[in-house]
C-alpha cells in the first residue's frame, strides 16, 4: 500500500497501526461473541412486547400525540387545500450534474482553500488528475 | 504414497452471512470471532476510550446483523463493518456530551510493561490520536482505513459512498493535517 509513502507517512502509519492494539488484544472474543448472540436473541422479543401494547406510558402517549397531529394536519389540507410552497431548496449535490470539471475544481478550491496549498506536497494530491465523478464525490463530501 | 487429508473448508464472510440471515446463531457468532479484533483496533483509532470498545464492538455487530440485508457485497464485510462502528461511535460521543460523561483517560488505564517505553510509544499514539480527532468524520476514516488497516483506495471507497480519486484525495489532505500536528 506503500505506492505514496515517505518515511515519514511509514512512521505515521506505525503509530496508527498501534491506536486502539491494547483494546483489542484486551477483547474476549468468545465473551464478545456470546453476548452479541444473546442481545440478537433477545431483541426480536423485546420489540414484539412493545408493540403488542406494554411499552413505557410515555411512548404510548407520544404515539397518540403523533397520530393526532397527523391527522390534524390532513384534515386542515382537506379543508383549505395545500398550503403555498414559500421557496424550494435545491440541495447542492443536485446541481452537481452540470458543471464541468474545471468548474467543479473552482468549488471544490472555493469551499476548502488548503485543498490549492496540497498540490505542492504531493504529485498525486493535485485536482487536476482528478475526473469529473472523483471531485463531484470529493465536493460532495466536502459539502456534508 | 497416500492421498492427502482434505482440508476443511473455511466457509467465507458471504457465506456465514446467508447462514446468519437463515437463523444460524453460530455463524453470527463466527463473524464476531473473525473480525471483532480488527473492528477494536479501528473503533480505538477513532477514538474510543479502551474501556468502552467492547461495548461499541458488541453495538456494531448488533447493528450490521440487523441491517446485513442492505450489504450487498460492495466492499469486504470487515469493512462495512467498520463503517458502522464509525457512526456507533459518533452516537455514542454525542450521549456521552449530553451526559456530560468524561471517559477515562490514559493515566488512569491499566498498563503493562516498563513506564518509560510505554510514556514514550504512548505520547506518539496520544498525539496522534489528538490529532484524529479534529479531523473531519471522511478524512479520518479514510485515513484509518487506509493506514492502520491497509485497504487500498477502491476499497474504501466503495465502502464510504465516494469515489477512489476522492478517496485519496481525503487520504493525503489527512496525513499532511496530522504531520502538521505531529511536528
Amino acid at each position: 500500500m506503500n505506492d505514496d509513502a515517505t518515511v515519514h507517512d511509514r512512521e505515521l502509519q506505525e503509530v496508527a497501526q498501534r491506536l486502539g492494539a491494547r483494546a483489542a488484544e484486551r477483547l474476549d472474543l468468545e465473551r464478545t461473541a456470546q453476548a452479541v448472540v444473546a442481545r440478537l436473541r433477545a431483541e426480536p422479543r423485546r420489540r414484539a412486547w412493545a408493540w403488542a401494547g406494554l411499552g413505557p406510558t410515555w411512548l404510548r402517549i407520544a404515539a397518540a400525540l403523533v397520530i393526532v397531529a397527523g391527522a390534524g394536519a390532513i384534515a386542515r389540507t382537506w379543508w383549505h387545500g395545500p398550503a403555498p410552497v414559500a421557496g424550494v431548496v435545491v440541495p447542492l449535490g443536485e446541481d452537481l450534474s452540470g458543471l464541468t470539471a474545471s468548474e467543479l475544481r473552482d468549488a471544490i478550491g472555493a469551499l476548502d482553500r488548503p485543498l490549492e496549498d496540497e498540490t505542492g506536497s504531493g504529485v498525486d494530491v493535485g485536482l487536476e488528475g482528478l475526473g469529473p465523478d472523483d471531485l463531484r464525490a470529493l465536493l460532495r463530501s466536502l459539502e456534508g | 504414497m497416500t492421498p492427502a487429508e482434505p482440508v476443511a473448508a473455511v466457509p467465507t464472510d458471504a457465506a456465514l452471512i446467508a447462514a446468519w440471515e437463515g437463523g444460524d446463531e453460530q455463524a453470527a457468532a463466527e463473524l464476531v470471532r473473525r473480525h471483532a479484533r480488527a473492528l477494536a483496533r479501528f473503533l480505538g483509532g477513532t477514538g474510543a476510550p479502551d474501556m468502552d470498545v467492547d461495548d461499541l464492538v458488541q453495538e456494531t455487530f448488533i447493528r450490521a446483523f440487523r441491517a446485513v440485508a442492505k450489504f450487498r457485497g460492495q466492499c469486504r464485510f470487515r469493512t462495512w463493518l467498520m463503517t458502522i462502528g464509525g457512526n456507533v461511535l459518533r452516537d455514542a460521543q454525542r450521549r456521552w456530551r449530553r451526559s456530560r460523561l468524561v471517559p477515562l483517560g490514559d493515566d488512569v488505564r491499566a498498563a503493562d510493561g516498563d513506564p518509560h517505553e510505554h510514556a514514550v510509544a504512548g505520547e506518539a499514539e496520544a498525539r496522534l490520536a489528538a490529532g484524529l480527532e479534529r479531523l473531519p468524520p471522511m478524512q479520518r476514516d479514510v485515513f484509518l482505513l487506509r493506514a492502520q488497516q491497509g485497504l487500498e483506495y477502491n476499497e474504501i471507497a466503495a465502502a464510504l459512498g465516494t469515489t477512489p480519486g476522492a478517496a485519496r484525495v481525503h487520504y493525503h489532505h489527512a496525513v499532511k493535517r496530522l504531520k502538521e500536528h505531529m511536528k
